[in-house]
Parts: structure tokens; C-alpha cells; sequence
């Protein structure tokens, strides 16, 4: 636990002590400030619509979500590993756990940041005098934090693969592409699929049935659009991602121990 | 503090540390020599918890076995990659700071072990200065800082004085030498010179295996035993030269040199300094000399050949020479030196070399019937004259009297 601590104090620090931090959140910054400001003006006014817009609703959000968590990855492990921190940090006395979680946290952290540009929005509109639904936007806030984290641990997995940075990031982005789009790329093979084995009907319907579930189970989007940005706060959705967020570090932490039998 | 009983990594097919066994008693200063690719680096990050072994019987460090209690193990050592992995975008106190919660220092302890340790390693100067910033001698010393921060029982240090310049270097064997006092030391280095001036041990590995392992006068006893005369001479046929001076007693073996121009150059290798007998020879046979010297073997000689598999390694004990020179022990060896016509021992081949227009000493032969010198300087023991030449040995049997000796073998000289 020690070492959690002090792993995810020093990652979090030095991605604050790069240029690159800070201009990615100044980034965020100008980008939700635009896209509230035209959502705003489009919707006549709606100030918790227009702020759900940066957290979930616009297509930036998602555009964020693949490509950050790949960047701030990618120097987690891939980049320790070509540095030789890594060894560094594998001979230390912490556990591969505790490094992961470390980085994972840090990440997180970074990105939890990241999404605070919509409260302070949120803050500055009641100032102005016409308060947000506080609820709904925290309940959207938690969700955008957990959809990053599982973002995060999947790019965490990539980047344990790896050694180098850049292909770490490409394979982290790929991946979270992927896991993102799945359940509409599953309905674009299934449409075809369904006519083709249209005499086979019952058979079919089961076996579609099973693969509905099992797109279902890994559909981030519709697991946050229907409950966290509502302002819905469902257990399930909680053990959802927290589950595979776990999934994912576990693979992670296999992975770095794999790496000292490869080494 | 560290004990290898038949270690073995293999990274695919390939045997990284083969069967290697060794151990270091507390307080111990103990170098790691081998070429690159010995195996060096993979047993000290095997002892240092990073890779697990293929195979091992035992390997314990500071008491606790490195793969089931590998956490206690990493607590009680300081382990230094070759790299220096240091972070760069860190000060050298916040490193220090990070390395030293890492092992569960707290606020206090770290406020006085950081000046402490950087005064230490002599960089308390650039405790604020970027690690990234820092040149490659400097990051060294912060690198020696961080791992000794926790005072760990056992230092690993790997290749500690690589990529530095001497003044540097030197810098850093003192240091090492410093920590001696305190830690168990394992270092590691392709570089003797280095090792033979911090570690009274050294332990030799090629290819995975333990070459040797003892202190360096233990190695020197072992292995530099024969002592090597160079001698370079107008000599006309060289294989006979050779088998002349196989004959000497105490060689061992000669080794046949290069021939540039006339003269040709043999390496005699056996106990004691031949140099006395083998400049007689040189007088009697009328060979212009050129060169007599003699050497022993330094560590970093026989570092190279236990390396390039000239002597054999540790295991088989003996000092083996190469069969290189036919230095059988002929008829002859009873320090009589049997010449000319056939000699009983001779090979088939120095029969056809007789005849070449540089041959005197051999195609002088008939005289005293095959015998016409004694060089056997042991004779009467140590005891021997040895400002006399050997020649007048009264108590060799069949004597020449030497005034005649110059007058066989003189005139093509």
C-alpha cells in the first residue's frame, strides 16, 4: 500500500512537471469551453444539457477517451522499460501490484483532472446565475472518471506488452478503438450474418441471443449513456466497470511478470 | 550474505549462466569478471530479484531465498543496473526521496540519511539539480547514492565504473572500496585492471560458467606457475631449435614463434628463470640473439586465456598446457642433449630438415658421438655455479671441452 502511494504521488507528479500535462488540460479546457458555449447557443439555453455535452454526449469526449489514455500510458511501462527504470522499479521492494495500481492510479488521477473542465464550467454558469443540475453532472463526472480508468487499464496493458512507447500507444489506441465500437461493429457483421442463415431461424435466434449478451456485457457506451450521464447512479454499473478495470490491471501485472521470464 | 549453488538461466536455447555456484561471506568485496555476454549481468539480476533462474538449488541472499522471499531480499540489498536507471525529470534529492519511501523511510530518516549519503558519493552540491541534467560520472554517483540510501547489507553494483572517465573511475573505486568496509560488495566488470585494484576476490565467468574463483594471489599460484622466456635468435632450422630447447630441463613446452627474416622467436615456458640455460644454449649453438626475456603471467593474461579456453578452468585443476611443442621427454632428458645423425627420438621430418643450408648446429653432428653438451643446471642442485658456464659441469659424463665447441658450430654464424 506504501508503495501505491509513493508510486502514484511520483507518476501523477511528473506528468505535471512535463509542458505536456498542462497542455493537454489547458487543451481540455478551451475545447469543453467551446463546445458548451455552441451547445448552449444550439439548445437554447439548456446549461445541464450543454454540459453533458462535453462529458459524454459530443463526439470530443469519445475522441479524448481513445486518445489519451494510449499517451499517458505509453510512458508508464513501454518508455521505463526502454529507459531501464523499469529494473529499477522491479528490484525495488514494492510488489508488481503495487506498481501497476501505482501508474493505474496516476493515470486515472490525471484524467479525473482532465474532466474537471466541465464542473468549473458548471461553477461559472452559476455564478452567472442559473445553476446546473448538480446531480446529473456529478453522476456524469464519476462516469466519465470510470470510463477513462478502464481506458487507462486496457492502454496499462499494451504498454506493459511493449517496448516501445510509440507502438505501445498505437496498440493501446487500437485497442481502446476496438472496445469502444465493438457493439456496432458486432451489429454490422450480425445484419448480413441474420439473412444468410435465415433458414436455420431457431437455431440462429439462440445463437444470436448469446452473442447479443456477450456484446452487451463489454458495451462501455451504452452501460455510461444509460446510467451515469442521466444522472442514474446504478450499482451494476459500478461492479461493470470496476470489474473489468480490474480485469485488465491483472493483466497487467501478469504481463510485467511475463516480461522477467522473457527478459 | 549470498549463496549460488548451481544457478542456470537460459534465455530460449541459449544457456545465459550455466550450472554457476558461489558464495560471499559477510564483509566480503568480491568482483565478477568475464568478456561481454558472460553472464554477468543475469546472475546479478537474478540475485537482485528482477529475473527468476531457469534452474537453481539454492540462491539466497542476505538469508532469504531470492525467488519465495523475494521481497525481504529486495529490502536488504542495493542494486545498481548498468544503466543507472535513475528518473530524469527528478531532482537528486527527490530520487532519493522517492527510492527512500519505496523501502519505508520515513520523513525524519530521510532528512538526515539524504545529505548524508550525497556527502557520501560527493554530490551534496547538485541535490538540486535535475537528475536529466547531470553528466554520465555524476549520474553514476547518484546512482551509488540511491542504492546505498537504505544502507542495504549487500551492494550489487554492475559495471559501476563504465562510460566514466579515469579521473572518474578512479573516484568511483575508492568509493567502492570505501563501502567495503560496511557492505557485502559484488561487482561486476569486463575491465581487470579495475577489478584487481577494488576486490581482493574475483570470480571469472565466460559463457555462463565459472572459470575461476579465488583471490588474486590464489589465481596468480594457480595458474601463473610456468614462467615464459621469450627468445628471439638466428637459428637456422627452427624445429630443431625447438626441440633443442624442449630439452632443456625445466621446460615444459616451447612454442614456435614468428620468423621475421632470419630471426626466429620461441616462447619456453617452464619452472623457474630459464633465462640462464637457455642464453648457454643460445652461446653454445653460436645464435645471434636478439631477444631474451622472461615474464610471468599477470592476472590479465590469464583472465584471457582462461577466457580464450588456453588453460583450463577451475574444475579440472591442473594447469594444462597446450600441446602445442613436442616436448616429450626423449632419451635426453637425463640433461644430456643428443645431436646429429639420428638422434633416437627424432621425427621423420627433421631428418629432411637436416640438409637445409641453415642448419649448422645439426649437420655438425658426428663429434662426440651424439653427446656434446650438458645443460642440465640442476645437476648438483641449486647449488650450481651459475656464473660459470654450464659446459664445464664436471659431473656430466661425456664432457666437451669447450674450446672445442665454438669451432663446430661457429663458422656460419
Amino acid at each position: 500500500m506504501r508503495g501505491v502511494i509513493t508510486i502514484f504521488r511520483r507518476e501523477l507528479a511528473s506528468l505535471f512537471w512535463t509542458p505536456m500535462g498542462w497542455m493537454l488540460l489547458v487543451a481540455a479546457l478551451f475545447a469543453n469551453g467551446f463546445l458548451m458555449w455552441a451547445q448552449l447557443a444550439a439548445g437554447g439555453g439548456n446549461v445541464t444539457a450543454a454540459l453533458q455535452a462535453s462529458l459524454g454526449r459530443g463526439l470530443l469526449f469519445w475522441m479524448l477517451l481513445i486518445t489519451l489514455p494510449p499517451l499517458l500510458a505509453m510512458r508508464l511501462f513501454a518508455e521505463e522499460s526502454r529507459t531501464g527504470t523499469l529494473e529499477y522499479l522491479l528490484t525495488a521492494p514494492v510488489s508488481d501490484a503495487a506498481v501497476v495500481v501505482g501508474k493505474f492510479l496516476a493515470a486515472t488521477m490525471f484524467m479525473a483532472i482532465l474532466w474537471l473542465s466541465v464542473p468549473i464550467y458548471g461553477l461559472i454558469v452559476q455564478g452567472l446565475g442559473t445553476p446546473p443540475d448538480w446531480i446529473a453532472l456529478g453522476c456524469a463526472y464519476l462516469g466519465a472518471v470510470l470510463v477513462s480508468g478502464l481506458l487507462v487499464s486496457i492502454s496499462l496493458l499494451a504498454s506493459s506488452l511493449v517496448r516501445t512507447p510509440l507502438l505501445a500507444a498505437f496498440l493501446a489506441f487500437m485497442a481502446c478503438f476496438l472496445w469502444l465500437t465493438l457493439p456496432s461493429m458486432v451489429q454490422m457483421i450480425l445484419a448480413p450474418l441474420r439473412e444468410l442463415f435465415s433458414h436455420w431461424a431457431g437455431g440462429w435466434e439462440a445463437a444470436e441471443r448469446w452473442i447479443q449478451i456477450a456484446v452487451r456485457s463489454m458495451d462501455v457506451p451504452r452501460h455510461f449513456l444509460t446510467s451515469f450521464l442521466p444522472g442514474v447512479l446504478d450499482s451494476a454499473e459500478l461492479v461493470f466497470f470496476v470489474t473489468w478495470t480490474s480485469f485488465f490491471l491483472f493483466l497487467t501485472t501478469r504481463s510485467l511478470e511475463a516480461r522477467r521470464w522473457r527478459a | 550474505m549470498i549463496e549460488v549453488a548451481h544457478l542456470t538461466r537460459r534465455y530460449g536455447p541459449l544457456a545465459a549462466v550455466d550450472d554457476l555456484s558461489f558464495s560471499l561471506q559477510r564483509g566480503e568485496v568480491v568482483g565478477f569478471l568475464g568478456p561481454n555476454g558472460a553472464g554477468k549481468t543475469t546472475t546479478m539480476r537474478i540475485l537482485a530479484g528482477y529475473l527468476p533462474a531457469t534452474k537453481a538449488e539454492r540462491v539466497v541472499v542476505a538469508g532469504f531465498d531470492v525467488l519465495r522471499e523475494s521481497y525481504e531480499v529486495r529490502k536488504r540489498i542495493g542494486y545498481l543496473p548498468e544503466s543507472v536507471p535513475l528518473y530524469r525529470e527528478l531532482r537528486v534529492d527527490e530520487m532519493l526521496r522517492f527510492h527512500g519511501r519505496l523501502h519505508g523511510m520515513d520523513r525524519l530518516a530521510l532528512r538526515d540519511a539524504i545529505p548524508d549519503v550525497l556527502d557520501r558519493v560527493g554530490v551534496l552540491d547538485r541535490r538540486k539539480q535535475l537528475v536529466g541534467h547531470l553528466s554520465r560520472g555524476l549520474k553514476q554517483r547518484v546512482g551509488l547514492a540511491v542504492a546505498l540510501l537504505p544502507s542495504p547489507e549487500v551492494l550489487i553494483l554492475d559495471e559501476p565504473t563504465s562510460g566514466l572517465d579515469p579521473l572518474q573511475r578512479a573516484e568511483v573505486r575508492d568509493l567502492i572500496r570505501e563501502l567495503a568496509e560496511e557492505h557485502t560488495v559484488l561487482v561486476s566488470s569486463h575491465i581487470l585492471a579495475e577489478i584487481e585494484m577494488i576486490c581482493p576476490r574475483v570470480i571469472v565467468l565466460d559463457r555462463g560458467r565459472l572459470l575461476a574463483d579465488g583471490t588474486q594471489a590464489e589465481l596468480l599460484e594457480r595458474w601463473a606457475g610456468d614462467q615464459e622466456v621469450r627468445l628471439e635468435a638466428v637459428c637456422g632450422d627452427a624445429a630443431a631449435a625447438q626441440r633443442l630447447l624442449s630439452s632443456l630441463p625445466g621446460v615444459r613446452r616451447v612454442v614456435l614463434g614468428e620468423r621475421q627474416g632470419i630471426h626466429q622467436s620461441f616462447a619456453v615456458f617452464g619452472e623457474g628463470d630459464l633465462r640462464e640455460d637457455v642464453g648457454a644454449l643460445a652461446m653454445q649453438k653460436s645464435w645471434a640473439l636478439r631477444e631474451l626475456s622472461t615474464r610471468r603471467l599477470s592476472l590479465e593474461e590469464i583472465f584471457a586465456k582462461l577466457v580464450s579456453g588456453e588453460l583450463a578452468p577451475m574444475p579440472d585443476g591442473v594447469v594444462q598446457a597446450n600441446p602445442v611443442a613436442p616436448s616429450e621427454p626423449g632419451p635426453a632428458s637425463a640433461g644430456l642433449l643428443t645431436l646429429g645423425g639420428a638422434p633416437p627420438q627424432a621425427p621423420a621430418e627433421n631428418q629432411q630438415t637436416v640438409p637445409a643450408p641453415d642448419a649448422p648446429p645439426l649437420s655438425a653432428p658426428a663429434a662426440g658421438g651424439g653427446q656434446i653438451y650438458s645443460l642440465n643446471p640442476f645437476d648438483r642442485g641449486a647449488a650450481r655455479d651459475l656464473s660459470k658456464p654450464v659446459a664445464r659441469d664436471p659431473a656430466t659424463p661425456a664432457e666437451e671441452p669447450p674450446a672445442s665447441e665454438p669451432k663446430q658450430d661457429g663458422d656460419p654464424a
